[in-house]
């Protein structure tokens, strides 16, 4: 709890300023080598548009080395009504930022009275992995995320998704952005779709771009160790998320398991 | 001991000079109800009631400024704690008692500081009404729960008492929201006009009430939603 004295709030809306001045917080860096050979890192998420908004998906693996850490991890992380980010790279710091953002997103809605831009939201990101380089040239801590938000200053209010790369670069995509060990792939597939499939990406209702990402990942993890995929056998589904304005959706196993068994039959 | 006496002199003039200040100020309610506490005031638009926190909203009177800087201060601290701890352990109790209210006594007490001329609630939705916490607070940093499930907070504590033993009788946990505002706005009008409070006061006309050309500023902490953030603003006519 902050300290009893006459009240001096800052009144900026900026909760990063905020967390250094106080001495719980912590600190995004970390100066141990010995952790390079040894980190924990999450693989194949991807983002499309579909005909209704963006689709996020990822798998569930996380591995350290050439061991299977665990096939529970969430990667697709809701940040707020309007925003979702997904994370490939080391868990331990992207969940950080992904809370980091969270946080900082609901401090400026509150304080502010007034939502954050697209353009503030994919700036805050920026900037956190900017300051996380000390840990990606230490070879540990690399994080590349993929981060959709509703660009309310459209004339429609529509979603958008961007990638950034390990030293904080941002960049707008217009059709679809793909992360991790298994991404080559998948863009690669993307590319195709968007160029001959039909339906292309754009024009898939939700089921049929929620089974598209479910085959995604399953070709993912089939050319990819490190990427944990599908397989209804054992029960084992994906993140999938949905983003349209004001609305962010989670694509339930109970969904997927229905959508992907009339997707086999048919 | 002149020096004690100077100072114990200054604190007096302080305190009447907030509660003159204060006395134009109009009231504010907060209300435990089975789908959620009801925050409703009188005012400019975003002037009277906020959100504080995912299960915290505040309801406060006086001079905008000083409301600035408590809802700044209390969203600070909890957003803090909510981060640096978990949601969970973002509690009305400790907000209250190690950082608003500390800090709210401080202020009232540094003379040569002007004081903060504020008053309100806190309010925290729990599981059921009776996990529900409402925390009236004054300019000078006494807080107070409340009990019973209904904040009345103005400036005039005799008026406030009257007012709650008003409502009481007249709010019914089966009341649809239209009734409940209209109780409330009724009483808001009263205590604003400074009317004595009695049988004489009927339920508002929510279509016809006459609020002074302020606008009605209403949310709720909603129990019954899974998102985690449960404060929704309310549209005046709701």
């Amino acid at each position: 709890m902050k300290s009893p004295s006459a009240p001096q709030p800052r009144m900026d809306g900026d909760f990063l300023s905020l967390l250094p001045e106080h001495p719980l917080s912590r600190v995004l860096t970390s100066d141990s080598q010995a952790l390079a050979d040894h980190q924990i890192e999450a693989t194949t998420v991807l983002a499309f548009h579909y005909r209704q908004g963006v689709l996020m998906a990822g798998d569930h693996r996380a591995t350290a080395d050439n061991l299977i850490f665990s096939d529970s991890v969430d990667k697709i992380l809701p940040l707020d009504s309007d925003s979702l980010m997904a994370i490939a790279g080391s868990p331990a710091v992207a969940l950080e930022m992904a809370r980091t953002l969270e946080t900082s997103f609901e401090f400026y809605r509150r304080s502010q009275l007034q939502t954050m831009s697209l353009q503030a939201k994919t700036r805050a990101l920026s900037q956190l992995l900017k300051e996380n380089i000390p840990m990606v040239m230490q070879g540990i801590g690399t994080v590349v995320p993929i981060f959709a938000g509703v660009d309310y200053s459209l004339p429609k209010p529509a979603p958008t998704i961007h990638f950034y790369d390990p030293l904080g670069a941002q960049f707008k995509t217009t059709s679809f952005a793909s992360s991790g060990s298994g991404a080559g792939n998948v863009k690669s597939i993307l590319a195709f779709q968007e160029r001959w499939g039909s339906p292309a990406p754009h024009k898939m209702d939700l089921k049929q771009a929620t089974t598209f990402a479910l085959r995604l990942l399953t070709t993912a993890a089939q050319f990819d160790s490190a990427t944990g995929g599908v397989d209804p056998r054992l029960n084992r589904y994906a993140s999938v998320y949905s983003l349209r304005p004001g609305e962010v959706r989670q694509v339930t196993d109970e969904e997927q398991a229905q959508w992907w068994g009339k997707e086999k039959k048919a | 001991m002149s020096e004690l006496f100077q100072w114990l002199e200054a604190i007096h003039d302080r305190g009447e000079y907030v509660r003159d200040q204060l006395s134009h100020a109009t009231p504010v309610f907060a209300l435990s109800r089975p789908e959620g506490i009801l925050l409703v005031g009188v005012g400019l638009g975003q002037s009277k009631v906020f959100e504080i926190y995912d299960r915290h909203a505040i309801a406060a009177l006086g001079n905008p400024v000083d409301i600035e800087k408590i809802r700044q201060t209390a969203i600070e601290a909890a957003h803090l704690e909510g981060f640096n701890r978990s949601p969970q352990d973002v509690t009305l109790r400790r907000l209250m008692s190690y950082s608003l209210s500390p800090a709210l006594k401080n202020s009232f007490e540094s003379v040569f500081q002007p004081p903060l001329i504020v008053e309100g609630v806190f309010a925290e939705v729990g599981e059921t009404p009776q996990d529900d916490v409402l925390m009236e607070f004054s300019h000078d940093g006494n807080f107070g729960v409340v009990h019973d499930g209904l904040a009345v907070v103005s400036s005039n504590t005799a008026a406030a008492t009257q007012a709650k033993d008003w409502l009481r009788t007249r709010l019914k946990p089966h009341s649809n929201r239209n009734r409940v505002l209209g109780l409330l706005l009724a009483m808001w009008q009263a205590m604003t006009n400074g009317e004595r409070i009695g049988n004489s006061i009927k339920c508002a006309n929510l279509e016809t009430v006459d609020l002074g050309g302020r606008v009605l500023e209403m949310a709720l902490l909603d129990r019954k939603t899974p998102n985690k953030v449960k404060y929704q603003a309310l549209a005046g006519n709701a």
